[in-house]
């Protein structure tokens, strides 16, 4: 009984101390008094009604202030709608883009792969590899519980059997060895999944198929299980579908069908030529499950070694990378594979750019509330004379900020909804679907809602300490002039200044220099309109084609097209024009003659591609289409046109055509010189262009073969290019339709994208500062009223009374820039130091004198004008007035 | 301040009703409330302390009750104990809720009786 006593106690001193001042001595003597009457007539068990009823109350009795404070706080939120409003666009704006880079980054990054149990302990390699490789690796039973292997972005053809009429549908999918999903841990949610014991080749051909498949494309039939699918032209059967949310490893590029390498080569056209077998197809991507307690570096190296004695023993394979490291493993377990040490570094920088972009704007938030305290220190000090706590009062003003904080996300949320809705729509056009960015949901909106109530309570802090701290007789005093603190040079204030002008200072430089170094796009100019060019795609290996067939196809195509109406030229293409390619894909190439070497991007374009696009050959020929037909198998020099900068490379001034180049399998005689054609978007690649032959058209890449139509300006041509294709094969299904102007426009809205946001931030966080400014000089004159009253009335002229005031504004703002110049160049030396892929970019940017000297100067500038606009009304202070007041 | 409608009150809480009808026959401080209302129900309406005081304060805000300063004589008295009362207004609230009540207890009779015949 002294115990339920004991706690009873306790829990009466836990009340909220106005309740506690006014109830508490009751409560307890109340308590005191039925205890010993409860314990007598009901015994123990009598207590526990007593006990839970005080422990509910309280909480209940702090909900009810909070409510409370929360009302008061929104009535005084009304009484200065200026101030709210500031508070609440500018919280909001600093909120919204935060949640945005929650959304679409951090989230992106840090999520595990859904419906996978393995997935903390996936790794891929990061270069594929060739099948025989990956059987090897799976012999590492001291490494890996599992390795699978995959090809991901694979187009299938897909027409379902009750409808045979229609036109296939494009599916993308992955090919996958049969112990993927065990690898994965993922189980089926309906039917089985591929099954290492089960799935052997020679079976009767099966698919897997993902729930979004299920959904979409079967109407979530229940009898799925067992029917037969055509994929490209051959019948197979749907086994199983994955869970929810499952689409394939490698998440970004959502997979729709799983179909197993060990299926008949018609099934895939990447499975023709024995590829299994192949040693040197190196096609396949490996991703395994690390056994409990191995580390993936013991992994890597263990994989390394296992790679450097394969490739020893296969003597056809060219070493050219030597002793170096042959494997690196990447994370697979989330939805974007990344080295080890580059997740936590984006996660870090990430978090970074959102502390930097709330930090200013809670720090403004703090300069203004701290301003309003001092004019509302009257209002404080009665309530404090009347006899609310200084806790209270605390509360008060914390109750004020969060409430503030929170209006500011309700306006973040739908502004983070509309960015991500409107980034959505930019995104580049793509050989392989992208898995669109999800809209927040409520992992944001809770995001949101935590970040407000941090805020809130972190930009109010300063001001309620201070207000806590209030001197209660003098702002009493009858007729006083608002008693201000003593003027500090270095006080709260100006520190919080120094460091908002710092953080704006970094954020605008380092968003600048991300701008800078990515927006090295202006735009194409093509010697014709482009919005005449139409660009189709196709790929009748995928409904089933033979090569032989396809090449056909392929051959009587132009012809056929150009007896359509409009059409002027035609040309096809294994890739659409103007394409940016990865670095890390160049062909290296050597000079026969010279032996030079250079790095090589390829693209692979049909006859009469030049011609299309208006393109003058500066030397030799194009291709013609006997080209077409030259055997890719490194049996006979193929024929290649060079780019300019690539010729240059080779050969210098000299002729370039009729000289042969070769790589590691292939030698290639040059035909012609062609202009640099992306010159104008900055890249200065070198490229090589090579004929499509056979086997890319037996073959196609995942967009298929593109179809360049150009016709005369005004007509529309595209009817007719769709009635021939048709008029040749009417089931073939034709995709990617846009004209040259829409897709040029697409590849590079992304980018501008990125460069709108990164500036709209550097932007956004300029503004916020020279709003905190000149809230603090507009104090600082308030608070050095009588100071400057004196000195007016002593003589001095108003040029001196303004410098005074803009000098403490002056000295915020060189301090600021100083640090925030020197902090953006450590942020940049400390990201280039940690990760190679921001160097690029920044490398770019950090010898741009416009932006390393532009951004301080405007920054200063525009902080000046802040300081300097409240700073004129230090000098129309009446000596007088101020003086008489007190 | 404008004239409060009781209606808008109604209907009370189960804990204000016991409290304010415990007030009804005069003051009582806060012992004397929760005796009344165990008594007065047989024990099945119990109001623990904290719930007690903190009906009471929300009373007090929603003017329905007052602290009392007349005190019973000095040798009956607590000094440390406060006294409530009804206010005005709260006997209104009173009175509209046992109306209320008494007219929901005539419909139950009414049906009760078309029932059993």
């Amino acid at each position: 009984m002294n115990f339920a006593l004991r706690i009873y106690r306790w829990l009466a001193e836990a009340f909220p101390h106005e309740f506690k001042l006014v109830y508490g001595a009751d409560i307890l003597q109340l308590g005191e008094n039925v205890i010993d009457e409860i314990a007598r007539r009901h015994g123990v068990a009598g207590l526990i009604p007593l006990i839970a009823d005080i422990a509910i109350r309280v909480p209940a009795e702090y909900l009810s202030e909070m409510r409370r404070d929360l009302r008061y706080a929104a009535r005084a939120l009304v009484k200065s709608p200026g101030f709210a409003l500031v508070g609440i666009v500018s919280l909001g704006i600093g909120m919204g883009v935060t949640t945005m880079l929650y959304n679409s980054k951090l989230q992106l990054i840090s999520r595990d792969l859904p419906a996978a149990a393995n997935a903390k302990r996936l790794v891929m390699a990061e270069k594929p590899v060739s099948y025989y490789y990956i059987e090897q690796y799976r012999d590492q039973k001291t490494l890996f519980t599992g390795v699978a292997a995959l090809q991901t972005g694979i187009p299938f053809n897909v027409t379902f059997e009750n409808d045979l009429n229609s036109r296939p549908e494009r599916v993308f999918g992955q090919l996958v060895s049969a112990d993927y999903f065990s690898v994965l841990g993922v189980r089926p949610q309906r039917g089985r999944v591929l099954n290492a014991g089960v799935d052997k080749p020679g079976d009767a051909p099966v698919v897997v198929i993902s729930d979004r498949f299920w959904r979409n494309r079967l109407d979530s039939s229940p009898d799925a299980v067992g029917q037969t699918l055509r994929v490209n032209g051959q019948p197979a059967t749907i086994v199983g579908i994955t869970p929810k949310n499952f689409n394939g490893a490698l998440g970004v590029n959502p997979a729709e069908l799983f179909v197993p390498v060990t299926a008949p080569a018609a099934l895939a056209p990447e499975l023709t030529n024995d590829v299994l077998d192949q040693r040197n197809a190196k096609e396949f991507l490996a991703i395994m499950c690390l056994a409990p307690g191995v580390s993936m570096e013991s992994a890597e190296a263990g994989l390394d070694a296992v790679t450097h004695r394969l490739d020893d023993q296969n003597s056809s394979a060219q070493t050219r990378t030597g002793k170096g490291r042959r494997v690196t493993l990447l994370l697979a377990g989330g939805m974007v594979p990344l080295p080890r040490n580059l997740k936590s570094v984006l996660i870090g920088f990430f978090a970074a750019l959102m502390a930097l972009i709330m930090t200013i704007a809670c720090m403004n938030l703090a300069n203004m509330l701290l301003a309003r305290g001092a004019n509302r220190r009257k209002e404080l000090a009665i309530r404090l004379a009347i006899g609310a706590s200084r806790f209270r009062l605390m509360r008060q003003m914390m109750s004020e900020g969060i409430l503030l904080s929170l209006l500011g996300g309700i306006a973040g949320f739908p502004l983070a909804y509309g960015l991500s809705i409107l980034k959505s729509k930019f995104t580049p056009p793509m050989a392989v679907p992208v898995e669109p960015e999800s809209a927040p949901d409520w992992h944001a909106a809770i995001f949101v809602f935590a970040l407000a109530i941090v805020c809130g309570i972190g930009f109010s802090l300063a001001p309620a300490l201070r207000a806590a701290k209030a001197d209660v007789a003098p702002a009493l005093k009858e007729g006083s002039a608002l008693q201000l603190p003593g003027y500090r040079r270095f006080g709260l204030r100006n520190l919080l200044m120094v460091a908002q002008v710092t953080g704006s200072l970094m954020l605008l430089l380092i968003t600048g220099f991300l701008v800078m170094g990515m927006s090295k796009t202006s735009s194409i100019q093509t010697r014709f309109d482009p919005a005449t060019m139409y660009l189709l795609s196709i790929d009748p290996a995928r409904n089933g084609y033979t090569p032989e067939k396809a090449q056909a196809f392929f051959e009587r195509l132009p012809e056929r097209l150009k007896t359509a109406g409009a059409v002027r030229s035609v040309a096809l293409a294994a890739q659409a024009p103007f394409p940016i390619q990865d670095e890390d894909d160049a062909l290296q190439l050597t000079s026969d003659a010279s032996r030079v070497q250079i790095a090589a991007v390829e693209e692979t374009v049909g006859a009469g591609y030049f011609a299309a696009l208006s393109e003058p050959m500066l030397a030799g020929r194009e291709f013609e289409e006997p080209d077409q037909r030259s055997p890719a198998d490194g049996s006979k020099a193929l024929p290649a046109v060079l780019s300019e900068s690539a010729a240059r490379g080779f050969f210098g001034n000299g002729n370039a055509v009729g000289e042969r180049v070769r790589d590691d399998k292939q030698s290639y005689e040059v035909v012609g010189v062609v202009n640099d054609l992306r010159k104008d978007i900055g890249i200065s690649q070198s490229v090589v262009y090579l004929p499509l032959t056979r086997r890319n058209f037996a073959r196609p890449p995942a967009d298929g073969v593109t179809i360049m139509a150009r016709s005369d300006a005004g007509t529309d041509a595209l009817d007719a290019i769709r009635r021939q294709i048709a008029f040749i094969d009417p089931s073939l299904p034709i995709f990617n339709v846009r004209t040259l102007s829409e897709y040029l426009e697409r590849s590079r809205s992304s980018e501008r994208f990125a460069v709108d946001t990164y500036g709209g931030i550097g932007v956004f966080g300029l503004v916020l500062a020279a709003i905190g400014l000149a809230g603090v000089t507009a104090y600082a004159v308030a608070q050095r009223r009588k100071e400057i009253g004196i000195r007016m009335a002593l003589g001095a002229r108003k040029g001196q009374v303004l410098r005074l005031v803009l000098r403490e504004g002056a000295a915020v703002v060189a301090a600021g820039t100083v640090l925030g110049f020197l902090g953006a160049i450590a942020m940049v030396k400390i990201l280039s130091s940690l990760t190679s892929v921001f160097v690029s970019a920044f490398n770019v940017a950090t010898n741009d004198l416009r932006l390393v000297v532009g951004a301080p100067l405007l920054l200063a500038a525009l902080a000046m004008l802040a300081c300097y606009i409240p700073a004129r009304r230090s000098a129309q202070i009446d000596p007088l007035k101020a003086l008489r007041e007190e | 301040m404008p004239k409060k409608d009781p209606q808008r009150l109604l209907p009370l809480k189960s804990h204000w009703f016991h409290i304010m009808l415990a007030l009804a026959g005069g003051e009582q401080h806060g012992y004397g409330i929760m005796q009344d209302v165990r008594n007065r129900t047989a024990g099945k309406v119990r109001l623990w302390p904290a719930t007690l005081y903190g009906s009471l304060k929300r009373l007090i805000e929603a003017e329905l009750i007052e602290e009392s300063d007349e005190r019973p004589a000095p040798e009956l008295d607590d000094a440390r104990r406060r006294y409530y009362r009804l206010t005005a207004f709260g006997r209104r609230v009173l009175d509209a809720e046992c109306d209320r009540l008494q007219e929901l207890v005539r419909s139950i009779r009414v049906k009760q009786a078309m029932v059993t015949e």
